[in-house]
Parts: structure tokens; C-alpha cells; sequence
């Protein structure tokens, strides 16, 4: 049962945060290192697990953010119905796009995905249903507690946390089933993977498809929680970026790399912008890239492979060790 | 037991374990918070509101008689609070809607500011908003032009500027004078970026003009921030439109300029609104080429020793450019703002809000082309207005309609270059 002890030590710790931490903002600083910890863990699956590097994950989370603020402008609906809507045209369009663009390989299916946002966000900005370039707005004065437009980040910040561990959940039920092993051959190499029976495109559809609907959650609850969306929030180039770069630095292609990536980010992008952006001068990307350089100089298999690494160290310098599955790193 | 987990979220519990406390606020300042784009694509006119909104801070703390009777000026400090400071506090909101709306809850929670302005993008003036109305905090915006932002049923928003109708309804009045004094104006021509601002401005105005009986004869858009428009302007000449309206940031105003310029297309008639036109940086690069264009503004220099002279040269101080309509329409704002919270004599939000509903301030009182302030019951300035101005000798804007505002008649055609 020691197995256990630590997890539940920490999730009961992650649960208390907000008891911890009860000024708004540390609540909400909260509410969006989970939200992030949702998108990145997403991406996760197709970009770290699978190693399709895809930098087009934005239209789902796109997809996810205009469903529910369209259930809510065009029906005057609960933002909640949006979720599964978001869902099935997310997966639609992850097997739509990824049976073309899954074959192509490395640095040719990254850019086939920032092509795809790239259209997805210039038509959305023409079409008048979606808000065009204005963009859609959620409740503000809520009707009901449908409407998910709540004063406190509290309530946000739980739900998130039950997203994120369902996600985290089907992550770790992927990893542990064939579905997982098959991924993480064609991770380390697609031909020898084939060459052995590995079904690589189909695997690789299900994972794109999988990561896809998972965005698409995370982008409804955004969306829910600020109320508002237009193209350039909900489709621009720089949430896909933010999610590849929370996975990457966290540790991409292990189950808790994103979160932890989440968790150093997001605190730190909002922290030094605090601090610094008033003053005026763009300091804060200034800051946020420099820490990001110095990582992927000194640490490039994430935050997550370094700790494991220590603890590994830790651990024979005991000799006292019985044999265990470090990490999910492969 | 699996060590990446425990990592994993023991490393969120800390980080987060490192924020700072809340900070109070102190007695004999009121804290103002304000949140502006100070990076990110719009950073120029976000570093350009902060100016404003320092220069009208040195204009309230201290003493200048030589302001004579405007509001706030000449003692230091708010008389209706025993002398007490203005203290801004500025948050970036980098361009982002979310990031407008974090920064926003930091200020009122965190900073414990009575009141907000900010934020210029509409979009992000709607999300921050939004939360300053679930704390029940005032927002003066004196920008944001969106239709939509005074539609919520809001009771702390209110909205000093004029908005997209008013200025459609200038630009119609105004030619309608123009085609009594013999110019023709039947064919009108639109041309717009395709972000938010362009496509929300650009079919207010189409939608004005059918009302009036004037549809519009050619309607333009083009992707902003683009690198070419030969074939826009090829469109314009070919069709030769009697007026062209044009709706574009900086950047694509100068190369529109420059284009025209390059396929030697001078249109009878040029009306600009706003923004990429009277960015200073506009005037510098194209100004020269782009001699007679019309363009709307609240804001004008005025004679030397006037208010808005000293006020622009206060700010000339701190920015290094003269006034903008932009920068002068976020000033006017925040003066509106202080003047409520200095006769609400107090700094409770709820005060405060019952001070700007009953703000009544007539048009000598403000350093703006407003016939006043006087918000209706959605919170919009019910007085906001505009002149057209016009740029004659290529380096300086004025005042050309209505007459009664005017320094210069209004000279047709469009010369160019």
C-alpha cells in the first residue's frame, strides 16, 4: 500500500490549495495551472507519447471554447452543453486532418498542423455565425449556476481538477493498455515499429483523435471561465506553443511532465507580469524567455526526467532498493 | 511508490506557496488601477495611454493655476477627500483577453484599487470589465469602441467615447454639407482590416448610411497587417468611388499611402477613421503624400497658452509626441473617473458609482470635443462627439467641420502629394 501513500499525500494536498491559498488571485493562479495541466496533458498524448510534435492543437481547444460560448449566444443554453458538441466536432476534425497529415513526418507534420490552425483561425475571423473577428461572449450576469460564470475561482479550480485527473486517468489507463507500447515504438521508431506489425496509423489516428477531444474540454472550460472569445484568443498560434512548451519542460511523454510544466509556467508568466509589466517595457516575455532558453540548454528532457534522474541517484547511493519502474519514461 | 507523481504535484503546491501576500492600501492615497496593452502588438498605444494617464496625475496631485478652471487642476490633490493623491497602478494585459481579465482581479483584490479604466482592445475591455462587475468595482473605459461592450446590462461599467454609430453618423452629416457646397458625393467606398475593430466600425457605417438612404456603393476588406494592396487600390481605381472611407491600424495606412502614391491614384475624396491616421507615426512617414486626407477626433492642439495646449505639452514631456485622439479620449476618461470619485468624497466603490451616474460635465470642462459627459442608463456618454479634422499641409490635423469648431475650411479634393 506504500504505493499509494505519496499520491494520496499530494492530491489531498492539491485538493486543500485553495483552503491554503483563499486571496482570489492565488485561488485563480490556481484554477489555471490546472487548466493549463489539462491542454498540455493533452497534447501530451499525441506530442510526447506518440512524438508527433503537433503545433495546430489550438483548433480544438478552439473548437471547445466556441461550442460552449455558442450554445450559450445562439441557443442561450448552459456553456456545459457546449462540451460534448466541442467534443464530437474536435474529433471529427482530428480524423479528418490527421489521416492526411499523420503521414508526413517530423518537422513536415508540425507544420501541416500550424497550416491547418493557421486556415482555421483566418475563417473563423470571416464568419459571421462564429462571431467573426469580434468574437463570442459568454454570461456575465449568470442566470443560473448552469451558466458556470461564478464570482470565486474555487469552483473553477475543482473542476478543473476533476478534468485533469480524468484526463491524467485515461492517459495512464493509454499508456498501461497495447495502445501505449505500440505508441511509444513509433515514438522511437515508426519504420521498425511497422516492420514488426505495429498498425502505426491507426494508432496514431486514435491518439491525434483522443488528444483532440481532451483539448477540446480544456478549451470549453477556458472559455467558460473568462467568459469571452474571439480568433485570436481562441485559435492564435501561441496556446498551441504554450502546450507543447509546458509538456516539453515538464517532461514530454510522462504522465505528470505537463503539470509540472503547467505549474512552473503559469505561476511564473503571471508572477513576472505582476511584477514587471506594469513598468512597460515587455520585460516579462524577456523573463519567461530566458528561463525557457536556460532549460532547454541545461535540461532538455524536462523538469520531470532531471527529478527522476536525482531520485534515481538518491536511491543507489541508499542501496537499499527494491526493483520498481522509475517513471513512465520509456 | 512512483516518484514522478509525487514530484509532480508537490512541485504545484510550492510554486504556488511562493506568492506574495496582499498588499494594502493606504489611507490618504486612492489606488486607481489600469490596464493597458504595454506589450504585445497594440504596446505602442498602450505605452502612449500610460503617458496620458501619468500626465493627467501630475495635472490632479499637484497644483497648476495655470489650468485656470479646469477641473481638478489647480489645487494638489481632491479637494472632496482632504487633499488625499491619485496612485495608478498599470497592468499590462499583453494583448490577451485572459490576461486583461487575471490582471484586472489582481487590482482590485491584490491592489485594492476603488475603481478601473483600461482597456483598450474591446475584447479584453469586455472580459476585464466583467470581472470588475462581479466585485462591484467601477470601469471607466474612454476607448473601446465596440457596440456590445454598453449592451450587458451592466451597473459599473460606463463608456466615455464615442462609439462606431456616432462616428458614422459625422462622416454622413459632414458629406452631405460637403455635397451642398457642390462636391459630389454619391459613391461611397469602404475600405477595412479584417480584425474586430475594421469589421465592426466598417458595417456600422455601411448599416448607417443605407439607413440614410445611401448604400454604399463598394465595400473592401483586406487582412490586416498585410504587405501588399495593389490590387484594393486597383479595385478603387477602376471603380473610381466619389469617397473613400478608410479603416486601418498604422501600418497599413502607410503602406496604403504609399501604393496609391506608386499607381498615381488620387481619389476625389479620402475620409479616415481615426487610429492608423493620426498615429504619429503615420504623419511622419506619409504625411507629405497624404496631404488633404480627412479624418475624425475629439482631441485638437488648440491656440498657444489654451488648456489643451499645456496639457499637450505636459504630455509632450513624459511620451515625446504630441496628443493622439487615442491617448487624449483615455485622459478624458480618467479625469471623469477622479472627478466622480473627488465629489463622491469617499473611496467606497458604491459611492463612487452613484458620483459617475449623475456626472454632468459640460464641455468647458473638459480637455476633449465632447459637448460633455452624461452617461445614460447603460453607462454610455450620451455626449460624446467628434469633429473632422484634416490633414492640409501634410504634418498637422485641423479642424475643418462643423464650422462652428473649425479653424480651416475643409479643401476638396484630395491633393496627395
Amino acid at each position: 500500500m506504500r504505493r499509494f501513500l505519496w499520491p494520496t499525500i499530494v492530491l489531498v494536498l492539491v485538493i486543500a490549495y485553495p483552503l491554503l491559498f483563499t486571496t482570489p488571485f492565488q485561488q485563480r493562479l490556481g484554477a489555471l495551472i490546472l487548466l493549463y495541466a489539462i491542454i498540455a496533458s493533452a497534447w501530451n498524448i499525441v506530442g510526447g507519447y506518440a512524438g508527433q510534435v503537433s503545433v495546430g492543437h489550438v483548433v480544438f481547444f478552439g473548437c471547445g471554447a466556441y461550442a460552449a460560448m455558442g450554445a450559450y449566444a445562439h441557443f442561450a443554453l448552459s456553456p456545459l452543453v457546449g462540451i460534448p458538441a466541442g467534443i464530437v466536432v474536435s474529433v471529427l476534425i482530428a480524423a479528418v486532418v490527421g489521416v492526411p497529415t499523420l503521414r508526413l513526418s517530423g518537422h513536415y507534420f508540425s507544420m501541416a498542423t500550424i497550416a491547418v490552425s493557421e486556415l482555421v483561425r483566418l475563417i473563423v475571423t470571416n464568419v459571421d455565425y462564429l462571431g467573426a473577428a469580434v468574437g463570442l461572449s459568454g454570461p456575465t450576469v449568470p442566470r443560473n449556476v448552469f451558466d458556470m460564470s461564478f464570482t470565486s475561482a474555487l469552483p473553477y479550480y475543482y473542476l478543473f481538477l476533476a478534468t485533469l485527473l480524468i484526463t491524467l486517468g485515461i492517459t495512464w489507463w493509454m499508456t498501461s493498455s497495447r495502445m501505449g507500447f505500440y505508441l511509444r515504438a513509433i515514438r522511437d521508431s515508426e519504420r521498425a515499429a511497422r516492420s514488426l506489425g505495429a498498425p502505426a496509423s491507426r494508432i496514431k489516428l486514435y491518439a491525434f483523435m483522443l488528444s483532440a477531444g481532451l483539448t477540446s474540454v480544456g478549451g470549453s472550460l477556458y472559455a467558460m471561465m473568462f467568459g469571452f472569445i474571439d480568433p485570436e484568443s481562441g485559435l492564435g498560434i501561441l496556446i498551441s506553443v504554450k502546450m507543447l512548451i509546458m509538456a516539453a519542460l515538464g517532461g514530454a511523454g510522462l504522465l505528470f511532465g505537463p503539470l509540472i510544466g503547467a505549474a512552473i509556467l503559469v505561476p511564473l508568466e503571471e508572477i513576472s507580469n505582476n511584477l514587471l509589466g506594469g513598468k512597460g517595457a515587455g520585460l516579462t516575455f524577456v523573463v519567461y524567455g530566458a528561463i525557457i532558453v536556460l532549460l532547454a540548454r541545461f535540461q532538455p528532457g524536462g523538469i520531470l526526467t532531471l527529478l527522476n534522474r536525482l531520485w534515481a541517484r538518491r536511491r543507489t547511493s541508499r542501496s537499499s532498493v527494491t526493483a520498481e519502474g522509475a517513471s513512465h519514461a520509456p | 511508490m512512483n516518484f514522478s507523481r509525487v514530484a509532480g504535484l508537490l512541485c504545484a503546491a510550492s510554486l504556488a506557496a511562493v506568492l506574495a501576500g496582499p498588499v494594502y492600501a493606504q489611507s490618504k492615497v486612492v489606488k486607481i488601477g489600469a490596464v493597458f496593452p504595454l506589450s504585445g502588438n497594440a504596446a505602442s498605444a498602450g505605452i502612449h495611454a500610460k503617458a496620458a494617464i501619468e500626465t493627467a496625475m501630475d495635472i490632479i496631485n499637484n497644483a497648476h493655476p495655470e489650468l485656470g478652471n479646469f477641473p481638478l487642476a489647480k489645487d494638489a490633490g481632491l479637494s472632496g477627500l482632504g487633499g488625499a493623491k491619485v496612485d495608478v497602478v498599470f497592468a499590462d494585459n499583453q494583448g490577451s483577453p485572459a490576461t486583461g481579465q487575471n490582471q484586472a482581479l489582481r487590482l482590485i483584490t491584490e491592489e485594492k484599487v476603488v475603481a478601473l479604466t483600461g482597456a483598450y482592445q474591446s475584447g479584453i475591455t469586455l472580459t476585464a470589465s466583467a470581472i470588475a462587475e462581479k466585485y462591484g468595482i467601477p470601469f471607466v473605459n474612454g476607448e473601446s469602441v465596440a457596440a456590445n461592450l454598453t449592451e450587458r446590462g451592466f451597473k459599473w461599467f460606463f463608456r466615455t467615447t464615442p462609439i462606431a454609430s456616432d462616428f458614422a453618423k459625422l462622416y454622413h452629416d459632414f458629406l452631405k454639407d460637403m455635397k451642398a457646397a457642390g462636391a459630389k458625393t454619391d459613391s461611397v467606398a469602404i475600405i477595412h482590416e479584417n480584425t474586430e475593430y475594421g469589421t465592426s466600425v466598417a458595417s456600422v457605417i455601411a448599416a448607417a448610411f443605407k439607413e440614410q438612404g445611401q448604400p454604399i456603393a463598394l465595400d473592401i476588406a483586406y487582412s490586416a497587417n498585410t504587405t501588399d494592396v495593389q490590387s484594393q487600390v486597383l479595385q478603387l481605381k477602376e471603380k473610381k468611388p466619389d469617397v473613400v472611407i478608410m479603416v486601418s491600424y498604422a501600418s497599413d495606412a502607410i503602406l496604403f499611402a504609399k501604393t496609391m502614391k506608386a499607381l498615381d491614384y488620387k481619389p476625389p475624396m479620402i475620409i479616415a477613421d481615426d487610429s492608423g491616421f493620426s498615429d504619429p507615426s503615420f504623419i511622419k512617414a506619409v504625411g507629405k503624400i497624404s496631404q488633404g486626407v480627412f479624418n475624425r477626433s475629439s482631441w485638437s492642439l488648440g491656440a498657444p497658452g489654451s488648456v489643451t495646449y499645456i496639457i499637450n505639452e505636459l504630455y509632450k514631456k513624459k511620451s515625446g509626441d504630441d496628443m493622439d485622439d487615442t491617448a487624449a479620449r483615455q485622459m478624458q476618461a480618467f479625469f471623469v473617473l477622479v472627478d466622480a470619485i473627488n465629489r463622491a468624497g469617499s473611496t467606497e466603490p458604491a459611492k463612487i458609482q452613484a458620483a459617475l451616474k449623475a456626472t454632468d460635465l459640460k464641455a468647458d470642462q473638459l480637455m476633449i470635443g465632447y459637448k460633455g459627459v452624461k452617461f445614460d442608463a447603460k453607462g454610455q456618454n450620451t455626449l460624446a462627439s467628434g469633429v473632422v479634422i484634416q490633414l492640409q499641409d501634410g504634418e498637422h490635423y485641423v479642424a475643418v467641420w462643423p464650422k462652428a469648431n473649425a479653424a480651416a475650411a475643409p479643401v476638396i479634393p484630395y491633393k496627395g502629394w
